[in-house]
């Protein structure tokens, strides 16, 4: 067990160092997709902004609060950019390509090369951005600091760990279609209903957006947690849906492996 | 069969709306998705505020009023600009650009032909939902037809910036993350996520000095009649002003970075 670890430990170690060097290579890109995401975080702040320009609280959550979530959810998202986004973009290509092929011959897991070959560091500043925000609005929004920051990695861990699952859910089905653009298309635009908290939508589309497809794990539900902390019901439902899309991902990607035709399928 | 002038630009046309429809599927996916999501997230928005916040105007502007807004803002949203200046840094980042050199064509009016041509469909497409909805509501189906005419100036607009924009590409390694920049400033100042009305007073020049609220804001407000005819004729005569200005700076831009050209990367 602790060799195998030992192993995994020692290929992600080579991933990070060769994708280091392939980021000091392209210095441009580094500033240029750091421009990119600071301007959507300016974005998404100015629209909350405006609104709370014209209303001093939304549905119970003052405009500190909704700021410390904004925060809560840029940190857990340029998690994920960093460490997964990219993959998930040659996934596609893995499949119909035929470059699955390789991954499959290696002596470790295929979905663990084929999750961990790119990674874009870069992106740990757009958390770091991200932070600062939850920090700078943090006691406005009424969170008790000291120990409690250890909670915020714990339910940041827990954001990234709910979007890696759910963009697998998204992009497995590119063993059935020929182009899984669309498929990944739809993601963004789900993705677009992360960026409010969950308890602004009408029931039923909440009910969706905390099971179906559950993108409010990963900004939402944390910030909620951290500053108020959650029913036991709702540690249940996470907990309940978080194993189903595990399960869920596991058989279909055994499903799709019995379905792949290696080059060209 | 020669048609003169429009020749190549007809076949441009027809080849454009071929290329887009030929995966239907996704061609309905991205439809139906930029037409559901941002109305979905402005109703959200709203449905709080309104329905389970209790507010009964914001901006002056009722519940209803959003919801109008919302509704008419999706249809012109689509029209609002396609990936044209995103294919255009390609070409200049990858050097598929020679090709274009090489024939008889301007490559900006080209790709531009190209991507107008699922615009134009939408466009129609949504002119018969407008057509359709001033039957049942106190809407004007003559100021739906102007306000799709401004809206598609917009699409102009939006395009020849994205034109000048890409000219990057032929001075850094791409111009991918300033064209993204672009759209997301697009996104907010447009009117496209929320009404502009709601930005306060003092910081109205902020939208009012760029052209973005030509795109979606004008043209709801004017579809909606909250506009008047003489404030829609300043917009659409502002839109033709700000196509000349920028005819101007793709001129210039194209003008002096394509001497910096190199074939396989700019």
């Amino acid at each position: 067990m602790w060799s195998t670890f030992r192993r995994y430990a020692r290929i992600y170690g080579v991933q990070i160092k060769n994708n280091f060097v392939r980021e000091a290579v392209y210095r441009t890109n580094f500033l240029t997709s750091l421009a990119v995401d600071i301007v959507w975080m300016v974005i998404e702040l100015s629209f909350f902004s405006i609104l709370y320009a014209n209303t001093p609280v939304l549905m119970g959550w003052t405009k500190p609060q909704v700021y410390f979530f904004l925060g809560i959810f840029f940190a857990s998202d340029a998690l994920f950019t960093t460490f997964f986004q990219r993959n998930f973009w040659q996934f596609s290509d893995l499949v119909n390509k035929g470059e699955l092929d390789i991954l499959l011959t290696k002596p470790v897991h295929p979905v663990f090369l084929a999750l961990s070959r790119w990674i874009n560091l870069t992106n740990i500043l757009n958390f770091i951005v991200g932070m600062v925000i939850a920090v700078r609005f943090a006691p406005a929004a009424g969170f008790l600091g000291g120990w409690h920051w250890l909670t915020v990695a714990a339910w940041l861990a827990f954001g990234v760990i709910s979007a890696l699952l759910i963009r697998f859910a998204f992009s497995i089905w590119v063993f059935w279609t020929e182009r899984s653009w669309a498929i990944s298309r739809l993601y963004y635009q789900f993705f677009h209903f992360a960026s409010l908290p969950d308890t602004l939508f009408p029931k039923m589309i909440r009910y969706l957006l905390l099971t179906l497809v559950p993108v409010a794990f990963i900004g939402s539900v944390p910030a909620r947690a951290i500053l108020h902390g959650l029913e036991p019901s709702e540690y249940a439902l996470l907990a309940g849906v978080l194993t189903f899309f595990f399960v869920a991902n596991g058989l279909l990607w055994h499903a799709g492996l019995r379905r792949y035709q290696s080059v060209s399928s | 069969m020669s048609l003169g002038v429009l020749g190549w630009r007809w076949a441009a046309l027809r080849n454009g709306l071929q290329d887009a429809t030929a995966y239907r599927i996704e061609f309905l996916f991205e439809f139906l998705g930029s037409a559901f999501v941002p109305a979905a997230v402005q109703w959200i928005v709203w449905y709080a505020l309104f329905q389970l916040g209790g507010a009964t105007t914001v901006a002056g502007m009722t519940y209803v009023d959003m919801i109008q807004y919302t509704l008419m803002s999706v249809l012109f949203t689509q029209i609002r600009g396609g990936d044209q200046d995103f294919e255009l840094q390609e070409m200049i980042r990858t050097g598929g650009l020679s090709n274009y050199l090489l024939r008889p064509v301007g490559v900006v009016e080209f790709v531009f032909i190209r991507g107008l041509a699922p615009k134009l469909f939408i466009a129609g497409f949504c002119l018969v939902i407008g057509f359709a909805i001033s039957l049942f509501f106190p809407f004007s189906a003559l100021r739906m037809l102007g306000a799709m005419l401004l809206a598609l100036m917009g699409n102009i607009i939006h395009y020849q910036l994205g034109a000048a924009l890409s000219t990057v590409a032929f001075y850094w390694e791409e111009a991918f993350a300033m064209l993204m920049v672009k759209n997301l400033i697009v996104s907010l100042l447009s009117g496209e996520k929320i009404p502009l009305n709601l930005i306060p007073e003092a910081y109205s020049w902020i939208w009012k000095s760029t052209p973005f609220y030509l795109y979606v804001f004008a043209p709801t407000q004017f579809a909606l009649g909250r506009s008047s005819i003489t404030q829609f004729a300043g917009e659409l005569l502002l839109s033709l002003v700000w196509v000349v200005a920028c005819w101007g700076l793709i001129r210039l831009t194209w003008g002096l970075s394509i001497k910096r050209y190199l074939s396989l990367g700019g």
